[in-house]
């Protein structure tokens, strides 16, 4: 099943043995002519997601899952399945917004009980309680792997490109496959920093272009600390206490990740969490990567430059548009703001 | 006490005094100039009591913190809820589309651009944060609000905006967060947004120390209802023809639909309206002098050149008679029941245009376009809102192959002029009225 991005019940999926393999643009130029079905002022996430299932792009796939995580979303979800784009199976997942409440937390338990019904349906499988305990073991277990790699980011003796690799994998292989190279991973975890950098707080949407990661590593720099919504935002770090209930525990675990705006977080809450990375990583500086276009991120880019210019570190500012590679200005900049951190800490 | 003395009287005796010498200069400084002859028909009467109703409104607003809770409120809000508790609520969007008119936007968007927010943000949030940075507004002030309150069934865009007030502000943020509509709205939907509406209600009562009195909240929905029934039959006398007043006009009107809804201020004005707009209809007479086509507008309009575009189709006797955007305001109040004003509310606001798929979206055009007898529309590609937008491209083609009218994608923005190329506009907009020749 191709999914959008960005937050969805992966643990139901793979209860439910179906394989989430997910849509992130796909980046590049679009695939098709149907980009030109939405303007040009929408993120190119959205835009590449209508030309790629336009085109046939994802025939292999048997249903989509569009998540409803911003406007833009919600109208390609409408659009693409109302007005032509696709014809298969199509599911939404809709989050609750606006903070903790009881309300939301019922809601999100209905939601989720209603999208595994239908997918039930869908499969012909059944989705028991022992199923779907395990899955979600098997998920805390992913994410155990993966906090390890980010919060030990400096003694990870390999580079960002191949650390991002790794875990971007795990938007398309099962989760078994994901798990097995994950724990070798955290196996190269050494006693001691094997990062000489610069570090690094990265915030935003997608490591897209990944050539941004080999820039950074070649200008002296390194992602310390990570918050990307595609991949430190989605780590969920839990006590390992689980609730007997596996939908009381699904819903723990869906409320235990980061802080992310397309959820509504409250915005003193994420500049905590940000300002908390970043102290915990020794950052020295923030690169704020977003999507042209997009509201969710771009809306909080002001509360994280008064933030970190308050505690006198430098942010860079990047945005992006699923470019294959990063161009010659990003490139240019990105390696400037490196080398001013740089200087920074030569006068202190 | 002396600021609730202040707030009483700018609303009940010094405002109202003060608007009526103001209009009775513009008057006397007018007299004996014939009225200006042009495309347009008279003038409605009913403008001026419009005019002295939201300026009255704002007027008002200036000495309201301190004398009453203040909530600043999306427009899509079930305000229904807070009316009871006496608060003054001022609509930021409402505020900002004054700005757009105003022609202060790109000023108060820099502003807001100097901290951070990106251009490529609505543009209504872009004026609303420039204006709470600067303490500009053509208002002369804003109260400051005890209370923000947000519905995200107009936009996601909403939360995020409203979030950054709550922040600047360092008050309580109440959401209303309406799961999107397939069709109709599953009941563990409906369900949820009226818990959320209970919810609301405890943290409005806490900020404005009151309770709801459910007896209040029985007329209170009763004249939401009312209101908005009245608003559709305004618009509605539009099929006729020629149409007694133009789409744009609606735009201006729809302020109390937008600011007062559930007031009795708002219905007795849409009673006079609809009084005067039934008469020009008796009597023939047009918004434009002489209508040869009818157009469909979807989307919201560009504030900041609504007179020039209007005056540019008048003159070739093209009239917009009807509007998606002012439209729903019409379509969300019916579902509103007093027997019921919780349930019903959490129907009514989960089912507003923008909530819902754009099947729906297109039936909706399609019955306009029908009822109204539209041979044309023109669908703005609004760059600073994409849930509105996004679609179009698709709805253009389908409209004009199901009704065999012509169909106009025009890009531009709401609020920023800046995102709007005047000259090539106004070209494509005379190359799409030549093809009616
Ligand atoms: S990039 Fe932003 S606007 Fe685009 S789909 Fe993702 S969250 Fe939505
Ligand atoms: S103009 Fe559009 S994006 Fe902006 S507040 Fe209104 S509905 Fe939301």
């Amino acid at each position: 099943m191709a999914v959008l991005p960005i937050h969805y019940p992966k643990e139901i999926l793979t209860a439910l043995d179906i394989l989430a393999v997910e849509m992130w643009g796909p980046p590049g130029p679009p695939r098709g002519a149907a980009a030109g079905r939405i303007q040009s002022y929408v993120c190119a996430v959205v835009r590449n997601a209508l030309a790629f299932l336009a085109s046939g792009g994802a025939e292999v796939v048997d249903g989509v899952l569009f998540p409803h995580t911003c406007d833009s979303l919600q109208g390609l979800a409408t659009q693409a399945t109302d007005l032509g784009g696709w014809g298969k199976a199509a599911f939404v997942f809709q989050h609750p917004r606006g903070g903790e409440r009881a309300s939301a937390r019922r809601f999100a338990l209905e939601e989720l009980r209603s999208l595994a019904r239908e997918l039930e349906a869908w499969t012909g499988r059944s989705l028991s309680p022992e199923l779907l305990a395990a899955a979600i073991r098997l998920h805390d277990e992913i994410d155990g792997c993966r906090a390890s790699l980010l919060d030990g980011r400096a003694r990870l003796p390999i580079g960002d490109p191949e650390l991002y690799a790794l875990l971007r994998r795990g938007e398309w292989l099962w989760p078994e496959e994901h798990l097995a190279e994950l724990r070798s991973a955290v196996g190269r975890l050494g006693p001691e920093p094997a990062q000489t950098g610069l570090p690094l707080l990265v915030t935003g949407y997608v490591p897209e272009p990944m050539s941004l990661l080999a820039t950074l590593n070649d200008a002296g720099a390194f992602v310390a600390a990570d918050d990307y919504a595609a991949v430190g935002r989605r780590v969920v770090r839990r006590n390992g206490v689980a609730d007997a209930d596996p939908w009381a525990d699904l819903i723990s675990r869906y409320l235990a990740h980061p802080p992310c705006p397309t959820r509504g977080t409250d915005l003193a809450v994420r500049m905590r969490h940000l300002v908390s990375l970043a102290e915990a990583s020794g950052a020295l500086g923030v690169l704020v990567h977003v999507q042209k276009f997009c509201e969710p991120e771009l809306f909080d880019v002001p509360a994280i430059l008064a933030a970190f210019t308050a505690r006198g570190l430098p942010v860079l500012v990047l945005e992006g548009e699923l470019e294959r590679s990063l161009s010659g200005q990003a490139e240019t900049r990105v390696e400037a703001f490196v080398e001013l951190l740089r200087a920074r800490g030569r006068a202190a | 006490m002396l600021r609730r003395i202040q707030y009483e009287l700018s609303g009940h005796l010094v405002g109202p005094a003060l608007l009526r010498a103001k209009e009775w200069r513009r008057r006397r400084s007018r007299r004996g100039r014939a009225p200006k002859a042009g495309p347009f028909g008279p003038p409605l009467e009913s403008t001026r009591k419009l005019k002295e109703l939201m300026s009255l409104h704002y007027l008002q607003g200036r000495f309201a913190d301190g004398a009453v809770p203040v909530a600043w409120v999306t427009s899509g809000f079930p305000v229904e809820l807070l009316r009871p508790l006496g608060f003054f609520t001022l609509y930021p969007e409402n505020h900002a589309a004054m700005c757009g008119v105003a022609r202060t936007v790109p000023e108060l968007s820099d502003a807001a651009e100097k901290v951070g927010y990106s251009r490529d943000l609505c543009s209504y949030a872009r004026t609303d944060l420039g204006c709470v940075a600067t303490g500009k507004t053509p208002a002369g002030r804003l109260p400051k609000p005890d209370l923000l309150a947000c519905c995200t069934n107009i936009c996601q865009t909403v939360l995020y905006w409203y979030k950054a007030l709550a922040q600047r502000f360092g008050v309580p943020l109440v959401v209303i967060d309406t799961p999107f509509v397939y069709g109709e709205a599953k009941p563990h939907h409906v369900a949820y947004v009226r818990e959320q509406l209970e919810e609301l209600v405890s943290v409005a009562e806490r900020v404005s120390g009151r309770r709801v009195d459910p007896q209040e909240l029985v007329e209170v929905t009763a004249r939401a209802k009312e209101g908005s029934r009245l608003w559709g039959e305004c618009l509605a006398t539009a099929r006729s023809r020629p149409a007694p007043w133009t789409g744009f006009d609606g735009f201006f009107h729809m302020a109390p639909i937008v600011a007062l809804r559930g007031s009795e201020a708002c219905n007795a004005y849409y009673r006079l309206l609809l009084g005067e707009l039934k008469d020009r209809v008796a009597r023939g007479i047009g918004g434009i002098r002489e209508e040869r086509h009818r157009l469909l507008w979807d989307n919201l309009p560009m504030w900041f050149a609504v007179r020039e575009l209007s005056t540019l189709l008048a003159e070739e006797g093209f009239n917009f008679v009807c509007t998606s955007y002012t439209n729903a305001w019409a379509e969300a109040g019916v579902r509103v029941d007093p027997a019921d004003p919780y349930g019903s509310i959490a129907r009514a606001y989960t089912h507003i245009i923008l909530n819902q798929d754009l099947t729906n979206r297109l039936g909706i055009l399609r019955r306009l376009a029908r009822d109204y007898a539209c041979d044309g529309a023109v669908l703005h590609s609004d760059r600073s809102c994409k849930p509105y937008s996004i679609g179009q491209v698709d709805l253009k083609e389908r409209l004009g192959e199901e009704l065999g009218i012509r169909v106009l994608l025009l890009e531009a923005d709401h609020n920023d002029p800046r995102a709007w190329a005047a000259e090539p506009g106004a070209n494509r907009i005379a190359a799409f009225m030549e093809s009616f020749a």
